[in-house]
């Protein structure tokens, strides 16, 4: 069902999507209905240019300096770089072509070994209802993905797997294919102690255009849990 | 002194085509206005630091897809900012602690430094301070604190139809106001 045709609802629901009253599944259906209807889009465009500046009623505070170099080095914005990062980047590349190369070892001694998961997430929706069901194997650093319950994905839309870290750039772990079953390689950041949480955002086709994090609504998280 | 949109919108094009400086100048100008914002909504420095941050980055990103005929530039960095502090907010196990006084002190009265802000943040203004308080702080709470209409309700100590009977025609006659520019 949608709401096309029922101009007053379509209007209310848009103000209470953008004043962040509207929850839940009612929240998820309507970011649904959004991705297909141009004009609901504009409704929202409309709602928050009336209640955005809502904003400017709080006094204006100077952020640290941190955060502007944060910004800067997470973009590549200053082409040059001091010795001290040079050589620091340096000593990380080497530290990490080191485990590269002890984890080809091992996923040679490991080869003949069937998947043997030790990490696995229930991703649910915001009901808690299991959505998806994530298993990592963290030795032959493979990842996999079942849909359980989640509800089907429109043809020009495509579910990304993310982990997010406790601060940070979310970490893209791959873009599911269109039957919801996938296995990936485990990239390195998707099981470290920093990662709080799993999430599935829904994007378009082929995954999210900023490779920064997603840019369409998270749907579905949950955290790892160690199986052995 | 509010900040001149056309400068916004001129340094915004500038970082939508990769200018680092053009970047840095609209940092300069919209971060306090900003970080003030995500302080409200968060609460705690760090986590109110970590969302201009993440804001700022998607704002980069973003740019070259800004449409200035759709929304004023400080309005559109806003939602992009405040989408990461909700994310945050959501991300958090502890709820952010609210003192009803404060926020009635908040809510209540509509701000004073008019000065300081853009004529659309002037005519909302306006057009709140048409509305009943406590429809005002019904509002101010979904809209600075995430809160759904349950929740609004709960702290309101109201029944939850009241509540969404309130922010329904608050909305209404919000949009009615701003159509005529705010105007009396």
């Amino acid at each position: 069902m949608n709401t096309r045709g029922n101009d007053a609802l379509r209007d209310k629901l848009a103000a209470e999507y953008v004043l962040g009253a509207l929850r839940g599944g009612a929240r998820r259906r309507f970011e649904g209905w959004m991705y297909s209807d141009a004009a609901l889009r504009m409704l929202v465009k409309e709602w928050e240019q009336r209640l955005l500046p809502m904003h400017e009623f709080v006094r204006a505070q100077e952020p640290p300096p941190q955060v502007w170099r944060n910004i800067e080095m997470r973009l590549h914005l200053k082409p040059e770089r001091s010795s001290w990062h040079f050589w620091r980047g340096f000593g990380l590349g080497t530290a990490s072509a080191a485990v590269a190369a002890a984890l080809v070892v091992a996923v040679g001694l490991h080869q003949l070994r069937e998947p043997s998961y030790d990490l696995v997430a229930t991703l649910t929706d915001q009901q808690s209802q299991p959505a998806l069901l994530v298993k990592a194997d963290t030795s032959k650093r493979l990842l996999q993905v079942h849909i359980v319950g989640a509800t089907p994905v429109p043809p020009d839309r495509s579910l990304q797997l993310w982990a997010i870290p406790r601060k940070g750039a979310p970490r893209s772990l791959g873009v599911l294919g269109s039957d919801g079953r996938a296995t990936f390689a485990l990239a390195s950041g998707a099981v470290g102690n920093d990662v709080v949480v799993l999430a599935i955002s829904l994007e378009p086709r082929g995954g999210s255009p900023d490779p920064n994090g997603p840019t369409g609504p998270v749907l579905y998280k949950g955290p790892w849990v160690r199986a052995m | 002194m509010p900040i001149e949109p056309d400068q916004l919108r001129t340094w915004l094009a500038a970082a939508g085509r990769q200018d680092a400086a053009a970047f840095r100048s609209l940092y300069d100008a919209a971060a306090p206005k900003l970080f003030g914002f995500a302080m409200r909504i968060l609460r705690k420095r760090e986590l109110a630091e970590e969302a201009l941050q993440e804001g700022f980055v998607s704002i980069w990103h973003a740019a070259p897809h800004y449409e200035a005929g759709l929304a004023a530039p400080l309005t559109w960095m806003a939602a992009i900012v405040r989408n990461k502090a909700l994310d945050i907010l959501r991300r958090t196990d502890d709820t952010v602690e609210l003192d009803h006084e404060a926020l009635r002190d908040e809510y209540a009265s509509t701000p004073a430094e008019a000065s300081e802000m853009s004529s659309d943040a002037r005519a909302l203004a306006a057009c709140l301070a048409r509305l009943e308080g406590l429809h005002r702080l019904a509002i101010g709470l979904a809209f600075f604190h995430d809160l759904s209409h349950t929740e609004v309700a709960q702290r309101m100590s109201l029944p939850v139809g009241t509540v969404k009977t309130w922010i329904r025609r608050g909305m209404e006659k919000l949009k009615f106001c701003l159509s005529q520019g705010g105007l009396p």
